[in-house]
């Protein structure tokens, strides 16, 4: 039955750990806070090697955190990451997305700086400077980086912590061995999306919303095996879903797919990383989400989608057919996901819309329509903001 | 022929916009192909965001309504650049700037979706003109959420 305005304030008749209060989506404090807390102190996903393929190369990146990176490959193969910005007056070091430079050098006042982030050359600095300033004191702004399975770049922009591999754990365990052979980006987009990056990644962490996806319904959730895959939760909040064998000809026009070494046909696993990453190995594509908050109500998503770098044309052309099939800016599931987060995001997109409490309360013994991919994420949102998730300013007298 | 070629453009736009997706093709030969492409300074690639021979556009159509799409309208505003017929080859070779406003249902904002250029190629076999290939090239890569329905 309908809820007037004080049963609608009440909360759900559930373990707290089962729903979340709806200010997590909206709060300016707890987003400026989860950037601080959340962000500037976890591995977070740049970019991948073939992306930077040479000497020189280099390619920017959003921080989650708000910091403006560039990742830089040395002649020592090495990638390393700063803050793309001049430690003179501040301005870009480089304004293209990706490129090649010998030096990065700014445009304003000719300051350049090497691919380790040592000061090289500042214009005219006996003249201005004397002796009261040298190369030396004034090199790039480092930034923790680190290579992890399937070649991706990881960046940290906190000295110090867990390294990557602490970070991992064994999240990535199924799919590892399937990323050992190099791999290559066919595909990158950014998304810019009026919602909250968590509603992003709690849709990539439950596959309950299957039902908005006629595609899934029919090549997947009709199909046996669907209902056996498996959550498996890892420590940092990460968790990861078990395969089953998707039937692709089961959608008109739908063909089966070329696969992917070490994946049985039809494979598909999913491993969610906290706070906003998810590497989806689909068959025969790998496609890798990587949420990047801008606000309360608004997310940059990067999405790629990758091969193998030893694809003849032929399977090149393939794998970027099933990708786009399903998960291109034309593709049946990418747009109907955007349909649901962005509906979220209309209704949540500020403390007035009054939504209290979104649920994740379905238990099914950790199979496919569990959420306790969501359930995992929030209790480690809550370990690292010191917050309930569920009730984020301790309103309520009673645990 | 060159008016019917640009007529043939301008309505494919038209049918379009009106989700009249029989009437587009109605329009394709039967070899028909449709691509959309983009390039990505990020990955500095060409990328392939669409590709269908006319069945795979046919089931495209037909899947449609099993399917949530955003019902916002989608409104093609089409410049026929150049017109050039290989009449040997019974051919002509079409490049027209292409921009597509989207629309909301609610209060009615227009606002710019798409831009990019429309490279079609007719064929003008028994003296017809129909549309035998159509590649989009974008200029813009954020398309927001997307759409079901191509451009």
């Amino acid at each position: 039955m309908p809820r007037n305005a004080a049963e609608w304030a009440e909360r759900p008749n559930l373990p707290r750990t089962h729903y979340v209060d709806g200010r997590l989506y909206t709060d300016e404090v707890l987003f400026r806070e989860e950037q601080e807390k959340i962000f500037a102190r976890t591995w977070i996903l740049a970019c991948h090697e073939s992306e930077l393929p040479h000497a020189g190369d280099y390619r920017t990146f959003s921080h989650p955190a708000g910091r403006n990176l560039v990742l830089i490959r040395g002649e020592d193969g090495a990638v390393r990451a700063f803050y793309n910005i001049c430690p003179h007056r501040g301005n870009s070091l480089v304004r293209e997305p990706a490129g090649n430079a010998k030096a990065l050098t700014c445009i304003f006042h000719a300051w350049s700086f090497d691919c380790r982030g040592n000061c090289t050359g500042i214009a005219r600095r006996k003249e201005g400077f004397q002796d009261r300033l040298a190369a030396r004191d004034v090199g790039l702004r480092s930034v923790r980086t680190e290579a992890g399975p399937g070649g991706f770049v990881w960046v940290n922009v906190a000295d110090d912590g867990p390294s990557l591999a602490h970070y991992l754990g064994d999240a990535l365990g199924a799919l590892a061995p399937r990323l050992s052979e190099p791999l290559e980006v066919f595909h990158f987009q950014k998304v810019h999306v009026r919602t909250n990056y968590k509603l992003w990644h709690d849709t990539n962490s439950e596959f309950y919303h299957d039902f908005i996806h006629y595609f899934n319904r029919v090549t997947g959730m009709q199909q046996p095996g669907y209902f056996e895959r498996r959550y498996a939760p890892f420590p940092n909040g990460h968790v990861s879903v078990g395969s089953m064998r998707v039937r692709y000809d089961q959608y008109e026009g739908g063909q089966e797919r070329i696969g992917w070494p070490g994946l049985e046909p039809g494979g598909w696993y999913l491993v969610d990383l906290f706070p906003g990453i998810t590497f989806n190995l689909r068959t025969s594509v790998l496609r890798i989400d990587t949420a990047i908050p801008l606000g309360p109500n608004e997310v940059l998503i990067e999405l790629r989608g990758l091969g193998l770098a030893r694809d003849t044309p032929r399977e090149r052309e393939l794998r970027v057919r099933d990708h786009n099939a399903i998960w291109g800016p034309f593709g049946r599931n990418l747009h109907e996901d955007f349909l649901a987060v962005t509906g979220q995001g209309a209704s949540l997109r500020n403390a007035s819309t009054d939504t209290r409490f979104l649920l994740h309360g379905r238990e099914e013994n950790a199979t496919i329509h569990d959420e306790i991919g969501v359930r995992h994420f929030y209790a480690e949102w809550s370990r690292r903001m010191g917050r309930s998730s569920s009730d984020p300013f301790a309103e309520a007298s009673a645990p | 022929m060159s008016d019917a070629i640009k007529e043939l453009v301008y309505r494919s736009c038209l049918l379009l916009d009106a989700r009249d997706f029989e009437g587009f093709l109605a329009l394709c030969h039967a070899n028909f192909r449709y691509t959309v492409r983009a390039y990505s300074p990020e990955i500095r690639r060409d990328m392939v965001w669409l590709d269908h021979d006319r069945s795979g556009i046919e089931a495209l159509f037909r899947t449609l309504p099993r399917h949530h799409s955003d019902p916002s309208p989608l409104t093609r505003h089409v410049t026929v650049y150049t017109v050039t017929i290989d009449e040997a080859a019974a051919r002509a070779n079409v490049v027209s700037a292409l921009q597509v406003f989207r629309t909301a249902l609610d209060g009615g904002a227009t606002h710019l979706f798409a831009i990019g250029k429309l490279y079609d190629t007719v064929s003008l076999d028994d003296g017809v003109p129909h549309l035998a290939k159509r590649e989009v090239q974008l200029d813009t890569r954020a398309l927001e959420i997307g759409t079901h329905i191509p451009l």
